[in-house]
């Protein structure tokens, strides 16, 4: 821990800017990133998020800013000079050439000689698995094999910083989940830096050590997947990450001594109402009423009351809701709830005995509630 | 999106090729407009060039000879160009029926393609010859004519003889575009307006010749460009005669430079039809234009 | 839609009629070349050779006798001016395509580059003439090398600058990414990748020389430098009293691009498919 905090990071970007024309396409990027670190960037399409990873690739020029990588300053370099690799995400590979001397290709440039680099893209191989591809075209690869030769491509010169461009996007959706994996286990035992671009919220949970969330060429977020999970900076955070996403319901509340009373719409009748007893909005003085917007994960909406357990009226409380659509998903039922506004999601257990059109009892977990403004979205 | 170096570079790339074209198209262009103010003759003495202005324009833009050039190769490009665009499209309509040998003769108006322009003009030639040529006798055998006719040694027809070898040389290229464009049209579009009730001409002036206009159009453009500079076929067939029947503005200029050896007149003759060419290049990049920008749409 | 008899007729008779238009005038050169002389001067033609003659190949295919010597040495320089020039084409216009398809070079400047070959030569022609002359280049093959170089290089790069632009650009981007530079990366990885366009350009090319008569006909004046199309338009403006042997050269001089067309066409579609198989 200490010796990682006197350590340089391996990326450092400060007030970058990129602009096609009058469009500002990323505004006043700053990030840093330490040795070793899986930082993902996340967010729907057109964020900015491959724009970015492009500049750190040096494939795009940026406006203004710069960038630093292993402590350099590369903002001008081109892309071979700055010790970095790159996995398209159509994986790029060389179709006239030999898995081999795709792999080799970085060394076969930069004049290794022929033992060594046939020692390294050996040891490469190896890694991943594809000792017995290395004389085969690209063309006679299957999907997860090409990936797996544009990874050993990248490796194979140890650079400094490693980049992904959404490199699992071309994959069906099992072989998404066994490459997912592969690409974590190559990034423990290597323990290479990794800046990795997805538009997949789970792809960026289960790999990032650290996740940025962008929006419209700005960053939202960054934190460690648990930060972003549980305490999104603003209603789009919260809305983007987690499946199914976090339920925002409009509401008012109101500070009460020591705790804050939310009053929840419902379009069948009363307001629901629960208690929080936690800090609650940090902008409500005492005796203040808001309208804002409540935040609750469907895991935090369940069926515990049913099973009478746990109930205890503080962080736990349980409410009567009137379940719009019932969706049974296997190992969870989903329950949809019209709440302040919204389709509110509960996940219930599998088994729990409802339907359509009833009324039950929903426990709700209010220790992981969130508040954002109604205007700005931002979380209070 | 470049980088400063890729920058540097693309003039790099185009260097050789930039050098190429201004040794061979750009430095002789100038040299050709200096010479078409100058009264230079090719000779093998060197002799006094003066600059004489304009000398050489009003001459030509008052000479009936060179107007009568630019007019018969006006009618040989109209003419020529227009039967080609028919021809290409009704051979293209009828290409794309379902027929047996339909294949076979995709691939077999190719030929005319194929054949070099000079083996064309000599083929024509012989089969127009006054005494032994395969058109006379044909005609006659089929009792169309009664006595052998000299049909490029006659003013009158020489010209249309030009024009039938260079169309059936050239009116495969108009067709295999056509005939690509036409493969195109969607047949519900087609469809549709036959439950409309609109009749095969009505259907093909309303629906088919809109959709392939484009690529009719940009082929039609580039053939007006190659006609209108035609030399080779009037070389070999008749060398501009009978009775100047077929001079054309190229040849025009061929002889007054080797033949008069008058490089100077010579070169305004060569800057005025440079400049008709130029404008309709200049519709041939529109068309071209407009043909990118609506496939892109 | 079923067509009625009327209309099956009527569409075959067109047809047969095309057919007729296209192959006449090529069989009836064919014919000429075999057919004895004599049957060539009858009135009526006798349309059927009387015997086959093929005595007229023989000449022109052996190098004792004017004819053979005249048609040989001109093929001989039009495959070098032709092949020399395409060649020399591609080298420049395949990096020329690059910078336009990949370096943003501007559109004009290609429309430039074929502006100057859709003007008419005759804009060139004299300068070029006194130049070769003071030059001592006239009758060389190899000037009609480089003025053929000019003249197919805006079409071979706006054919190369088209196949590059559908190539995927993230390749070349990983290439630059592992260190290479443009040319090792266009040598590399591009011109593999694009072997059945530059193979496509290279016959077009090869047959637009092949083609080429106004400048072989004003560059060149004898055997070591006339090409076959300035030859042939000897033969046909000389005495020869046997159009049997113009009609024998048109045939031979005919054979090599037609036989590339033909197969050309099975080439555009086979590099298609080859081409997204790769990709």
């Amino acid at each position: 821990m200490n010796a990682a905090m006197t350590q340089d990071p391996i990326l450092k970007i400060s007030s970058l800017q990129k602009r096609y024309g009058d469009v500002d396409v990323l505004k006043d990027i700053n990030l840093s990133m330490m040795p070793g670190e899986f930082l993902v960037l996340v967010g729907p399409s057109g964020c900015g998020k491959s724009t970015l990873l492009s500049c750190i690739s040096g494939l795009t020029d940026i406006s203004s800013g710069t960038i630093h990588i292993a402590g350099k300053d590369r903002t001008n370099d081109e892309p071979a000079d700055r010790d970095i690799a790159m996995v398209f995400q159509s994986y790029a590979l060389f179709p006239n050439m030999s898995v081999e001397r795709n792999i080799g290709f970085g060394l076969e440039v930069r004049k290794v000689n022929e033992a060594e680099k046939k020692r390294k893209v050996a040891e490469v191989a190896d890694l991943l698995k594809i000792e017995h591809l290395l004389h085969r075209r690209p063309a006679e690869l299957s999907g997860g094999q090409r990936q797996r030769v544009a990874m050993g491509r990248a490796l194979v010169r140890e650079p400094k910083l490693f980049l992904f461009d959404e490199p699992l996007s071309n994959l069906d959706a099992k072989l998404r989940v066994t490459m997912r994996t592969e690409i974590k286990r190559i990034h423990q035992t290597t323990g290479a830096s990794i800046v990795y671009v997805t538009h997949d919220q789970i792809e960026a949970m289960t790999l990032a050590s650290r996740i940025v969330v962008m929006k419209d060429g700005v960053v939202q977020q960054i934190g460690t997947p648990q930060e972003i999970y549980n305490t999104p900076v603003n209603a789009f955070v919260a809305d983007f990450m987690g499946a199914p996403s976090m339920n925002l319901m409009t509401g008012t509340a109101t500070r009460e001594g020591d705790h804050v009373r939310l009053q929840i719409p419902t379009p069948e009748g009363p307001p629901l109402e629960l208690v929080d007893y936690g800090p609650g909005p940090k902008t409500l003085t005492a005796g203040g009423t808001a309208e804002l917007i409540i935040g609750l994960r469907p895991e935090a909406m369940t069926d515990l009351g049913m099973r009478a357990s746990g109930i205890d009226g503080r962080t736990l409380q349980s409410a009567d809701c009137l379940l719009d659509v019932v969706e049974p998903a296997g190992a969870d039922t989903y329950a949809v709830i019209q709440l302040g506004g919204t389709e509110a999601v509960a996940r219930l257990s599998a088994d729990a005995p409802v339907a359509a059109g009833q009324r039950v009892p929903i426990a709700f977990d209010l220790s992981k509630i969130s508040y954002f403004d109604i205007a700005s979205g931002n979380r209070i | 999106m470049l980088g400063r170096r890729q920058k540097r570079e693309k003039w790099i790339l185009l260097a050789p090729a930039l050098a190429v074209l201004a040794l061979i198209t750009l430095i002789p262009l100038a040299n050709t407009l200096w010479l078409s103010f100058t009264d230079t003759r090719i000779s093998a003495l060197p002799e006094p060039v003066h600059f004489i202005g304009l000398e050489n324009y009003v001459y030509a833009l008052t000479d009936p000879d060179f107007q009568d050039a630019l007019f018969r190769t006006l009618y040989f490009t109209i003419v020529s160009v227009g039967l080609e665009g028919v021809l290409g499209v009704a051979v293209a309509v009828l290409l794309n029926q379902e027929f047996r040998g339909r294949t076979l003769l995709r691939a077999l108006i190719i030929l005319p393609w194929a054949v070099p322009t000079i083996v064309n003009a000599v083929a024509w030639r012989l089969i127009y010859h006054p005494d032994y040529g395969a058109l006379n006798s044909l005609l006659f055998q089929l009792g169309i004519i009664s006595d052998y006719r000299s049909w490029i040694g006659d003013p009158a027809t020489a010209m249309n003889m030009v024009v039938l070898a260079d169309v059936w040389k050239n009116f495969p290229l108009v067709a295999y575009v056509a005939l690509a464009a036409l493969q195109t049209v969607p047949e519900d579009l087609s469809k549709a307006a036959a439950i409309e009730g609109a009749g095969p001409w009505k259907r093909f002036r309303s629906i088919t010749l809109p959709w392939i206009a484009g690529p009719l159009m940009v082929v039609m453009v580039l053939r007006t460009i190659e006609a209108f500079r035609v030399f080779d076929i009037i070389y070999v067939m008749t060398g501009g005669g009978p009775a100047d029947s077929t001079k054309t503005a190229s040849f025009y200029v061929y002889q007054e430079y080797f033949n008069y050896l008058r490089s100077g007149s010579g070169a305004s003759y060569a800057v005025l039809v440079a400049g008709i060419s130029a404008v309709l290049i200049v519709f041939y990049y529109s068309a071209t234009k407009r043909q990118t920008a609506g496939g892109a749409a | 839609m079923k067509r009625s008899l009327v209309q099956s007729i009527l569409l075959y008779g067109c047809a047969l009629l095309l057919a007729a238009f296209t192959a006449g005038p090529l069989l009836w050169l064919a014919v000429m070349s075999i057919s004895a002389p004599t049957d060539l001067t009858a009135v009526p033609l006798h349309w059927i050779p009387s015997q086959l003659d093929f005595s007229r190949y023989a000449a022109l295919l052996s190098l004792d006798g004017g004819n053979g010597e005249r048609f040989l040495s001109a093929l001989r320089n039009s495959i070098l001016t032709a092949g020399g020039a395409t060649a020399a084409a591609l080298l420049l216009a395949i990096p020329a395509a690059y910078a336009f398809s990949r370096r943003q070079a501007s559109m004009v400047l290609l429309f430039a580059f074929l502006a100057t070959i859709m003007m008419p030569p005759i804009t060139y022609v004299l300068p070029l003439y006194s130049t070769f002359s003071s030059l001592g280049l006239l009758n060389h093959t190899v000037t009609l090398i480089i003025v053929y170089t000019a003249m197919l290089l805006p079409f071979a790069t706006w054919l190369m600058k088209a196949n590059i632009d559908v190539l995927p650009v993230e390749v070349e981007q990983a290439a630059f990414m592992e260190g290479a530079g443009t040319a090792y990366t266009i040598r590399q990885v591009v011109l593999p990748l694009a072997l059945p366009a530059i193979a496509a350009t290279a016959m077009l090319s090869f047959l637009v020389a092949w083609d080429e008569f106004f400048y072989a006909l004003i560059f060149t004046n004898d055997l070591s430098a006339k090409t076959l199309p300035v030859a042939i338009a000897d033969f046909s403006a000389g005495r020869v009293t046997d159009y049997g042997v113009i009609a024998s050269v048109g045939v031979l001089a005919t054979l090599p691009p037609a036989i590339l067309a033909i197969a050309f066409q099975k080439f555009i579609v086979s590099g298609l498919v080859a081409g997204s198989v790769k990709g």
